[in-house]
């Protein structure tokens, strides 16, 4: 550049060396895998299974009903919804409270899915110490294989993934045998591939970029910490000074800590930092280090621990509380929304009763009686059959009957029945004017279900 | 160097993409659920462009990349706000 402004390109990303984390066995790496064919199990399978036909998770769209676990959420219940959400973010806060990032390390999906991204690769190209010396050699035939095998792997999983996700909104049974034909429609197949790309380029590319760059928890999960949160850590008094020597040596004579500076931890750590530094905003509490650096203090027949699950306080040699305020607070907070979910779950009437009026025809008069026709749009908000006798009633009038329908109306769970009715009074009763009257749905013990108003047109007309 | 001059060197592209996109996808996602829940997009439709065949799919789709955009456009705004004056001040050729 001649203007003496230095324009250094930016890449796309950070190309602070890549992270290739080497694998780790051991205790939390177990937990991790257990977290993991949990967590994806229930995202794969839960759409596959259905109990009497429902599937039950599936958030309908197309006809605006969410169906969770036997339970119809409507349009006009979101405000369960927005509790359940409420409730899984002071989850998060509670969990974050007492064990720190446990949400980053085990459950998260950017970290879920990156883990078997991970494995996908390991499988395909080796590990570490492969997979850097493959990324750096040329392009020869075993490059070119095994690149393409992972991408491979990678492709066909995110498009799974993501066909699953569609499978969340569409019945995924008739989606399935949809896509066997080629035959699904645009939205459907838009979204498999936006969802596809997305866990794609998450998983596969950005990783750890995402918790350090795009993560908003990351930056806010501060607010809940304190001295007695769980966090995982390194401890400098045992480790330092650092230093490589011989299993059989003696560190004391040589002035030496537990560390023997083998770089484990800082090779294991999927977001590529050194646990040793201190508690960083990067690290997501995976317990990588933890496990390979106690593989390594067993080795070396030292105490394991070097690196732990541990506190402020308990490093700073101060007891631990677990039981503290902000626990209570953010416990009796979950309690109170739980209870007003089991309280509005449990208050929604099981069906709703809409009346439309007909609006061609606003009455009609056969021979001794004045009819009044109408729409009824029945919601069945239960998971079983409802029975519904419909009655009518009034204070302005007397002598009103349902004429249409005679027998009571079964309604499928779930379904909207559109069903005529006519309402209908003796000419010789009837007074001009619109009158309000009292439709009531009732069961077939006989409870009323719900009741709506509506009204009751007599034109002058009609009376002549 | 004082603290008013400390210039902070730019940061890298997936960073401010993911800062400026991924904040408004969130939001866009909330109030398109907040916003669907009350608002049928077939009666929208009518209510708009009754002479268009759009599903109720197609309808929350619409919804979400506007709202998205919408969102977006906020967070950008807020990025070009944010940035320090000498990305904006080049010396003349």
């Amino acid at each position: 550049m001649s203007n003496g402004v230095s324009t250094e390109s930016i890449p796309l990303y950070v190309k602070q060396p890549k992270v290739y984390p080497r694998e780790v066995k051991g205790r939390f790496a177990r937990l991790r895998v257990i977290a993991a064919w949990t967590l994806l199990g229930l995202y794969y399978v839960l759409p596959w299974i259905s109990i009497n036909g429902q599937q039950i998770v599936l958030f309908d769209l197309v006809n605006r009903q969410f169906h969770i676990l036997g339970i119809t959420l409507w349009p006009q219940d979101l405000i369960i919804l927005s509790l359940l959400l409420a409730m899984a973010a002071l989850t998060l806060f509670f969990f974050t409270a007492l064990a720190g990032r446990l949400w980053c390390g085990y459950a998260c999906p950017q970290t879920v899915w990156t883990e078997v991204f991970l494995w996908m690769e390991r499988v395909t190209e080796g590990r570490r110490n492969k997979r850097m010396k493959l990324d750096q050699g040329p392009w020869n035939k075993e490059k070119i294989a095994r690149k393409s095998a992972k991408q491979f792997l990678w492709i066909t999983f995110a498009l799974w993934t993501g066909f699953t996700f569609v499978g969340f909104f569409v019945p995924i049974r008739d989606l399935g045998l949809r896509l066997v034909e080629f035959n699904l429609g645009g939205w459907e197949t838009f979204w498999l591939f936006f969802y596809a790309f997305a866990t794609y380029g998450n998983a596969g590319y950005l990783r750890e970029q995402v918790c350090k760059y795009m993560c908003p928890y990351a930056r806010f999960q501060s607010a809940m910490f304190d001295d007695d949160s769980l966090v995982i850590s390194y401890d400098v008094n045992r480790g330092e000074p650092r230093g490589p020597r011989k299993k059989t040596a003696d560190r004391a004579e040589l002035g030496l800590g537990d560390c023997i500076d083998c770089l484990g931890c800082v090779q294991v750590c999927p977001t590529g930092i050194d646990i040793r530094d201190g508690l960083q905003i990067e690290c997501i509490a995976c317990a990588a280090c933890i496990d390979v650096c106690d593989d390594v203090m067993d080795r070396m027949g030292y105490p394991r621990g070097l690196i732990r699950y541990t506190t402020e306080n308990a490093m700073a040699g101060k007891p631990t509380r677990i039981l503290r305020p902000r626990i209570f607070i953010y416990l009796a907070a979950l309690l109170a929304l739980a209870t007003l979910v089991g309280l509005v779950l449990t208050g929604r009437d099981p069906l709703l009763v809409d009346v439309l009026r007909d609006r061609t025809a606003l009455h009609r008069v056969t021979e001794q009686t004045l009819e009044n026709p109408y729409t009824l749009k029945l919601s069945n908000r239960t998971d079983r059959d409802l029975s519904v006798s419909i009655g009518v009633d009034s204070n302005a009038l007397s002598g009103l009957r349902i004429i249409e329908p005679t027998e009571a109306v079964i309604i499928a769970p779930s379904e909207v029945a559109n069903q005529p009715l006519t309402i209908g009074m003796p000419l010789d009763q009837a007074r001009v004017g619109m009158h309000e009257i009292t439709i009531t749905a009732t069961d077939a013990a006989g409870n009323v279900l719900n009741e709506t108003e509506t009204r009751f047109f007599i034109p002058a007309r009609a009376l002549e | 160097m004082t603290r008013a001059d400390l210039d902070i060197p730019p940061r890298p592209l997936a960073q401010r993409l993911g800062a400026i996109l991924w904040p408004s996808f969130f939001a866009a996602g909330v109030a398109t659920m907040a916003f669907f829940a009350i608002v049928d997009p077939l009666m929208l439709r009518d209510m708009t462009f009754p002479e268009l065949e759009l599903s109720r799919m197609a309808g929350y789709t619409i919804g979400f990349f506007l709202f998205w955009a919408a969102t977006a456009a906020s967070s950008l705004f807020t990025w070009l706000l944010l940035r320090p004056a000498s990305r904006f001040n080049r010396r003349m050729q």
